[in-house]
């Protein structure tokens, strides 16, 4: 039988008896739940749906206004109400801690302006509980921004950060960590001389000092590198001395939390740090705090990826510092926490992103299996970072064209997430598999057997744009280089219609893999062409709009692109397009073919560029006429000014001008003969006419 | 070339004498040596205070502030506190452990998963050995299974310690160890660092790494001289060398 005290600690029993009027039951009932709650996150929550929060909030509430009441009055009372005072700081601090939905509780109760009311207490314990649980709410996103470009606030919390106290101290560099983000708080921050105190707490302070005001400073140096070259300026005997000291400290945290403000400052300041010893110093204590079996372990590969991340000279050193392997050794142990499963998996995914030296590590340690395994574990964090970590590895393509990937094993579990609950899962999933189908031309019917390509089909009709997106972006890369079967295949599932609303999409990431789709449905053979034709030309018309329109230069190029395709067809193709690009109602605007031989981005004009050739090219009967429409446009002249453009292949430029040149010739040659064959006609007739006449 | 052998063989000699014959100091040039070696009072004064705050002799530390005027690092009452707490573990008093750590400092227990299961898993090991099968039970099922839920070790863990459920005589069983007081001394000197780490304070006393490093010292000219070692560490007497 359970006996009678278990039942007493019942949380609903418990709140009952906060409630009583008897100082000393409520004071043991703070207790008995401030002793519940602490490190056990289900009994957080089954008090806060009982609604514990306000009850105590209301306690502290009471209590805070009894101080003042009966100051110097009788020294019990008052030690019974700091008790009180005490027991619920630190049962709401609990509440707070690690747990938002316990930080919106206490902010709803209205408790702050309480626990800010506790830090004037002459009370040390008092104060040191109030501070403790403040710092816990600013540790939380959902904490009230602090405003600090308003004087008095600057006051307050340069007298925190001075306090004797280290939860006072440390509550001052919570809240700079929460609430400074903009550069104007950063620069005000630093000219009040915050960074002075901070650094003397990094110097002499206790450890939650130095861990508390690291965090700060990363935040005030984050994207500003002003601050940071006055941090690290000419003055400062030893520039960023005092925290590459703390990357030696005896506690793993803190050594973490070091490297972290220095990647923060590396990242914002790229001449700063740049020496090989730091740069290979930071790898290794990263590495090994792989090793440490807490929290520290949990973050150490997410600040590892923000270290390597886009970096090859960094990806370069790990990999020589044998990163892959000991990251392959962690995935290894199996029974990971979901935190660090991940954030080992994004490590992976950065340090496989550019090189293939490491992409062959990776694939010679066989890591791919343990990667295609995480692909169906409980977390959809692991499974997003699972799938980024597959793409990152799927851009070799020497092994894509060895058909590494395309098979069972990684191609299943990926189709499968393609329905996930999780939008990020599918977005990543979309994402690898994009990489995966590209390039191989016997195994892409696995994916179409496994029903992939009616899912991409689809979610391209998904009501989240990212996934529209990627999935576009997977058919794009599907179809690439595909043969015409697989084509049509694609092509009748998705049906012009759809194809043509996606091109018309409001999202304009989903507009420009759509043109990108058309694109390569149209590349290669004539056949391919005939699509853009289905159901009136529905997609032609919907391309052509979408040029017309758009600004984004991106849309322009995967639009003009899929033009340049199409006007590789028949005569009637290419009139088509002429069609889309110079409409019958041509306004007294340029056409948009003039802003895009114009613009700044050289992808677009080398497109435009393309699609004249394609118009222009000397076989096709039509080729003058459409060249003098163009001449007409201003095009042909604007493309004379292009002769010196050093991002547009001259040779292109070049030979189109032999097609003018050629063209030009040749219709003069036909029209110098015909002239002839005219003469020569009049002069028969003539002659004829006078043998008639003689006759 | 004769003489050119000659040379190379003499080089040779001189090198292997140079290498077996080590240098040897005597006792009394040990001494000398030792006595020219200067060290401070207060930081003998400081290395004992370290070890008597970091091991918890809270009354000798007092004593010995009094005598030697040296001032602890930490408040000497968060010592008694401390020591209160290992003390409780050490009894089987889980709970109220548990109740002391939270009054120390809240955060200890609520920023640490890995000691705050190992505390409530002892809870159920001092339920199981004083035979409360039930309450063990609906211990293990309220408090530590949503934490096995968290973290797959945990839940290892708590599987381990639930099969002493199974058996009649737990301490013979594969899992005793569980029920042998070292587990309660490993939880308590886990509870012990994590104060002294909330403390700012080392875990370990600064006095046994010293041992350490003089021993390694040791081992190190051991290849190069035979001179006067401590092999008594309890009494550093100076042993002769052996020639």
């Amino acid at each position: 039988m359970p006996s009678a005290t278990v039942n007493n600690h019942r949380p609903s029993e418990l709140l009952s008896r906060l409630a009583s009027s008897e100082p000393e039951v409520k004071l043991r009932a703070l207790r008995e739940v401030k002793n519940q709650i602490i490190g056990n996150r289900t009994k957080k929550l089954s008090f806060l749906k009982l609604g514990a929060v306000p009850a105590v909030a209301g306690i502290l509430a009471d209590s805070a206004d009894d101080v003042i009441d009966c100051n110097n009055n009788n020294c019990n009372v008052n030690n019974n109400i700091n008790n009180i005072l005490v027991q619920s700081a630190a049962a709401l601090g609990s509440f707070a801690c690690g747990f938002d939905a316990g930080v919106q509780a206490v902010l709803d109760a209205g408790a702050f302006p309480n626990l800010l009311r506790l830090l004037s207490n002459s009370n040390e314990k008092v104060v040191d509980a109030g501070a403790r649980a403040l710092r816990m709410i600013y540790q939380s996103k959902l904490a009230p921004k602090y405003d600090f470009l308003q004087q008095k606030n600057m006051e307050f919390l340069i007298s925190l950060l001075n306090s004797e106290n280290e939860n006072v101290s440390g509550l001052g560099a919570s809240i700079i960590t929460n609430s400074c983000e903009t550069s104007l708080e950063q620069k005000a921050l630093f000219d009040a001389g915050i960074l002075r105190r901070l650094n003397s707490l990094l110097e002499c302070g206790s450890l939650s000092q130095k861990d508390a005001s690291l965090e700060s400073l990363a935040s005030i140096f984050k994207n500003n590198s002003e601050v940071v070259s006055k941090f690290a300026g000419p003055e400062i005997e030893r520039p960023l001395g005092s925290i590459i000291d703390l990357l030696k400290d005896r506690y793993p945290r803190t050594r973490l939390l070091a490297c972290m403000c220095l990647i923060v400052i590396r990242s914002t300041s790229p001449n700063l740090l740049q020496d090989i010893g730091i740069k290979s110093k930071l790898i290794h204590i990263l590495i090994e705090l792989l090793d440490d079996p807490g929290q520290v372990g949990d973050e150490a590969p997410f600040a590892f990826s923000s270290l390597i991340a886009q970096k090859e000279d960094l990806q370069k050193l790990a990999l020589e510092a044998n990163a892959i392997d000991k990251l392959h050794h962690h995935l290894q142990k199996g029974s990971l926490h979901p935190r660090r499963y991940e954030g080992i998996l994004l490590a992976l995914a950065d340090m496989c992103s550019k090189l293939e030296s490491c992409r062959s590590k990776f694939l010679s340690l066989q890591v791919l299996n343990l990667v295609t395994d995480a692909l169906t574990v409980d977390s959809a964090d692991v499974r997003t970072a699972a799938c980024i970590c597959l793409k990152s590895v799927t851009r070799s393509i020497k092994n894509l064209s060895a058909g590494y990937f395309i098979n069972e094993m990684v191609v299943v579990p990926l189709v499968q997430l393609f329905l996930d609950p999780s939008t990020s899962v599918q977005v990543a999933a979309l994402g690898a598999i994009s990489n995966v189908v590209v390039d191989f031309t016997t195994h892409k019917c696995i994916f179409v057997q496994c029903g992939g390509m009616k899912q991409l089909v689809q979610l391209a009709t998904s009501m989240e744009s990212a996934v529209r997106s990627n999935a576009l972006w997977a058919l794009k890369n599907f179809v690439f280089l595909a043969d015409n079967r697989l084509k049509e295949s694609v092509f009748s599932e998705l049906t012009a219609s759809l194809l043509s609303s996606l091109i018309c999409d409001p999202e304009p990431s989903v507009q420009e893999q759509a043109l990108a789709l058309v694109r390569n449905l149209v590349d290669g053979c004539i056949n391919s062409v005939e699509f853009m034709f289905a159901e009136d030309g529905l997609i032609l018309g919907a391309i052509g709009r979408q040029l017309q329109s758009t600004v984004k230069a991106e849309i322009g190029i995967q639009g003009m692109y899929a033009l340049c395709n199409v006007a590789s067809g028949n005569e009637f193709h290419k009139e088509a397009v002429m069609h889309q690009l110079f409409p019958q109602m041509v306004d007294k605007n340029q056409s948009f073919m003039i802003n895009f031989l114009q613009s700044n981005d050289s992808q677009l004009r080398t497109a435009t560029v393309w699609t004249i050739v394609n118009l222009t090219c000397r076989s096709s009967p039509g080729a003058f006429g459409r060249l003098v429409k163009l001449r007409n446009a201003g095009i042909v002249s604007q493309i004379k000014n292009m002769v010196n453009d050093p991002c547009v292949d001259v040779k292109v430029i070049k030979f189109m001008f032999w097609s003018f040149f050629f063209i030009f010739f040749f219709t003069f040659l036909i029209n110098l003969i015909s002239i002839f064959v005219e003469q020569l006609r009049v002069r028969t007739v003539l002659g004829q006419s006078m043998a008639f006449g003689d006759n | 070339m004769p003489p050119f052998w000659i040379v190379i063989r003499q080089l040779v000699e001189i090198e292997e004498q140079m290498a077996t014959s080590k240098k040897v100091i005597t006792r009394e040039e040990w001494e000398k040596r030792l006595n020219d070696v200067k060290i401070r009072k207060e930081d003998m004064n400081k290395l004992v205070m370290n070890f008597l705050v970091t091991e918890g002799y809270v009354e000798a530390a007092e004593k010995f502030r009094m005598e030697s005027g040296t001032e602890p690092d930490i408040d000497l009452a968060t010592i008694t506190d401390r020591m209160a707490v290992k003390k409780a573990v050490q009894c089987g008093n889980v709970e109220d452990a548990i109740e002391k750590v939270n009054d120390l400092n809240p955060e200890i227990l609520d920023t640490n998963p890995q000691l705050f299961f190992h505390l409530q898993q002892q809870r159920l090991i001092e339920l199981i050995r004083n035979g409360k099968v039930e309450e063990a039970l609906e211990f293990a099922q309220e408090e530590l299974a949503p934490r096995g839920e968290e973290n797959q070790s945990f839940l290892e863990e708590l599987e381990r310690t639930v099969a002493l459920l199974a058996f009649e005589d737990v301490s013979n069983c594969p899992v005793g160890e569980l029920m042998d007081i070292s587990q309660r001394l490993k939880t308590a000197s886990e509870v012990n660092a994590a104060i002294l780490t909330s403390q700012s304070h080392e875990k370990d006393p600064k006095l046994p790494s010293l041992l350490k490093m003089l021993i390694w010292a040791q081992n190190q000219l051991d290849e190069k001289a035979t001179y006067p070692r401590i092999n008594d560490l309890s009494n550093a007497t100076l042993e002769d060398p052996t020639v």
